[in-house]
């Protein structure tokens, strides 16, 4: 019997589980692991039960009952393995087959496709079918989806997407019995769309593709690595795919405080700049005749000499795509400096583009992660909307001036110039950062493990995907070491432990840790007003 | 027509609540064509197919039909449950449901146009392209079949000189085949507008044709 009036307690495939009022057998039987294999269903969307795919056996019912619509009551016998469920979903497959192309070889979705999946798990060793197969083709939807009708299941989880997640009904299954296809109005098309590139996730074959992955990776040479997108102040969580050492595709990870299974368009294909070339790779330090590269070691101890001898105020331009452990190895340089201002600019959309199904989704205005973070580690926003300007102080500035990962684009070769000091940690040079008598090359995001702060205040992980090119390093590492040579004190060694120093000096993030963010993140402990945010 | 309140006719004969003669209902002439108004608002959107002047330029629910379209909207608790007889009224007017008349009615009842086609496609009794002046349903379902329904349809493809399914030359006729249309103890059932010709063997078919073309350009026969 239910333990509390709230949850019920049932039997499923012999094991005893209890589960909260309401939830369907195919969510109570995830409880003990056991994945019954579903199409139409989806978590995120309405389940209209017409796959037929998640049929289980229930003890007293009168045929197989669809689990992803079948609630869990007390007392129920629920077996998911038995011969007649597993015979029921036997026959499910084999129909599905009967028009489903063996296409494999050339399909995108090979090796990430349910159909696949559930087949070789439980479907026959062959078809009986030796009837012709009904031929589509293919169609361009527009945007980024590319549909092949053939391979279709008709599952309708891309039209539900669009009718309950985006709210705009493009998609509809026009025709019927096996005509039936999902189309658009007639040319209409998925331009214009903002999350449309979630349907080709949540297709469970490869019927909705994606043309800028087509044909680029297979899915079992993939290494998914767990992220946070960059593109903007929201923090979807997502996964990096990338192989030889490039990152082939970004894809959403769940996280239902964030962006629930989603994300959008834009952030989806804001990734080239990630496996961009032309970077910085040995530091480079002005001597007295010429620029030379040298090895971390030597860099830092002209670095040493430098700082020695320097005089006047620090100006810092930091970037709101930087992690919130190079930041604050920024902000502690500049207190051990002598102490001075940090700057840093952002980009910033028109309006913000909400999920109108998941309303704690948009793109935010803010584009770029960490804005946030650069706020908490005091610096504050200067330049447009644009991301650009703003740094008129900072390039004639006579003291000390330290850049990190802003590549200056819209300056020009005198930034700098005048100052005792100009040390430019970044991955890319410009003409502006011409003048710097330290050029350090530094990791991205995505080939460092470190945290961003979300427009909420939400700090999450992100993992290194990808090798950083040459001799680059992350910026906490770069500076760890300087900090540590001149004050003795140990170097922090790993990214937790720049994050352990800092959520001791930082109020706001006070008593967290890598091992308590995990991988879901946490908010911070006070908020932080973020003007214009 | 009657200013009596509105009340259910039934198709099941007449219960006793039936107040609305035949006439009122069907308009004066026989099955096939009803009156500009549409009739009764309790039936002005429940005619089965219809054919009426084909225009494919006519604009959609304008004056009569405007009212009619009206009509129809008072019989549903919301606007999408309107969508069904808002496309029949569409293609009495056009002839076919075009998807100019499928985004024009997507428009009126605050519908997605893609949803409305989703709909229209699913309906084999919405013609997605111009038909003829009659459009020739030939069952070839299981007891037409074999009672010879495939002879006829091939007669009819022959006299009409049309491919199943294409328009003939003189736009008089377009000849499809039907799944089951209910008259199974008449076989071989052929609809043409929407008048039942039953027991209809090869031989028939000219003078079939004959008389729809000599009823041609007067509306249904």
């Amino acid at each position: 019997m239910a333990d509390t009036p709230n949850t019920v307690s049932l039997t499923i495939d012999g094991h005893e589980v209890t589960v909260p009022k309401g939830t369907t057998l195919l969510e109570a039987a995830k409880t003990i692991g056991e994945d019954v294999p579903h199409y139409c269903y989806h978590p995120g969307l309405s389940a209209p039960a017409m796959c037929r795919l998640c049929l289980v056996e229930v003890e007293g019912a009168p045929k197989p009952m669809p689990s992803c619509v079948t609630t869990a009551a007390d007392g129920q016998v629920v077996h998911t393995q038995s011969d007649l469920a597993l015979s029921r979903r036997r026959g499910v497959l084999e129909f599905y087959l009967v028009n489903h192309p063996l296409d494999c070889p050339i399909c995108d979705q090979s090796g990430e496709c349910k159909l696949q999946d559930y087949v070789h798990q439980e479907g026959r060793d062959h078809g009986r079918s030796r009837e012709p197969k009904r031929v589509f083709g293919r169609d361009d939807f527009g945007g980024d989806v590319l549909f092949y009708g053939d391979r279709c299941v008709m599952c309708t989880r891309c039209v539900r997407f669009m009718t309950e997640m985006e709210q705009d009904s493009r998609l509809t299954v026009v025709e019927r019995g096996n005509r039936s296809v999902i189309d658009t109005f007639f040319e209409e098309g998925l331009e214009g769309t903002n999350w449309s590139g979630n349907i080709v996730d949540i297709c469970p074959v490869g019927a909705l593709v994606s043309k800028d992955f087509l044909h680029k990776a297979r899915a079992w040479d993939l290494e998914h690595t767990p992220s946070i997108c960059p593109s903007c102040s929201q923090g979807c969580n997502i996964s990096l795919h990338t192989r030889d050492n490039l990152v082939q595709r970004l894809k959403p990870r769940e996280n239902m405080e964030v962006n629930g299974w989603w994300m959008c368009d834009h952030g989806r294909a804001n990734y080239e700049w990630m496996n961009h070339g032309q970077r910085l790779e040995a530091p480079l330090v002005r001597t007295e005749d010429a620029v030379r590269a040298m090895g971390w070691k030597e860099a830092v101890g002209a670095l040493l000499d430098r700082a020695e001898t320097t005089s006047g105020s620090v100006k810092a331009v930091v970037s709101p795509f930087a992690s919130n452990e190079d930041l604050a190895a920024v902000r502690s340089l500049v207190d051990a400096l002598g102490g001075g201002s940090m700057v840093y600019r952002m980009a910033r959309a028109d309006a913000e583009v909400p999920m109108d199904g998941f309303p704690i989704l948009a793109r935010r205005r803010d584009l770029a992660p960490n804005g946030r973070g650069a706020e908490i580690m005091g610096a504050s926003r200067v330049g447009d909307d644009d991301g650009v300007g703003g740094l008129d102080d900072v390039a004639g500035h006579d003291g000390v001036v330290i850049v990190l990962g802003d590549p200056l684009v819209d300056q020009d070769a005198s930034f700098g110039q005048s100052a005792s000091l100009f040390a430019y940690l970044g991955m890319h040079g410009s003409p502006a950062t011409g003048a710097a008598d330290f050029s350090l090359p530094i990791t991205n995001f995505a080939e460092q493990e470190g945290t961003f702060t979300n427009h909420e205040g939400r700090v999450q992980r992100f993992w290194p995907g990808l090798r950083g090119p040459g001799a680059a390093q992350p910026a906490w590492f770069v500076l760890g070491a300087f900090q540590a040579a001149r004050s003795g004190d140990p170097a922090p060694r790993s990214a937790a432990d720049a994050f352990a120093a800092l959520a001791a000096s930082e109020p706001a993030l006070a008593g967290m840790t890598y091992d308590d963010l995990g991988a879901r993140g946490a908010v911070l402990n006070e908020t932080v007003s973020v003007p214009g945010g | 027509m009657s200013d009596a309140p509105f009340k259910n006719p039934g198709w099941a004969g007449n219960t006793g609540e039936f107040d609305l003669t035949e006439d009122e209902v069907r308009g004066d002439d026989f099955v096939g064509s009803r009156p500009s108004g549409g009739g009764h608002p309790s039936v002005s959107a429940t005619y089965p197919y219809m054919l009426a002047e084909k225009n494919p330029d006519t604009p959609l629910f304008e004056g009569a039909y405007k009212e009619r379209f009206e009509k129809i909207l008072t019989r549903y608790p919301t606007k999408q449950a309107a969508l069904l007889p808002a496309l029949a009224l569409a293609q009495e007017i056009r002839g076919y449901v075009s998807p100019q008349s499928m985004d024009r009615v997507a428009e009126l009842l605050e519908l997605s146009s893609a949803y409305v086609r989703g709909v229209t496609t699913f309906y084999t009794m919405y013609n997605k392209a111009p038909v003829g002046r009659h459009l020739v349903q030939v069952c070839t379902n299981i007891s037409c079949n074999l009672c010879g329904a495939e002879d006829v349809l091939a007669a009819f493809l022959r006299y009409t000189d049309t491919e199943l399914g294409e328009m003939s030359e003189d736009g008089n006729f377009t000849v499809i085949e039907a799944e089951c249309l209910a008259a199974c103890g008449f076989p071989t059932c052929v609809q043409i507008n929407s008048r039942y010709y039953e027991n209809v063997t090869p031989a028939e078919v000219p003078k079939i044709i004959e008389r729809l073309k000599a009823g041609a350009a007067g509306g249904d026969v």
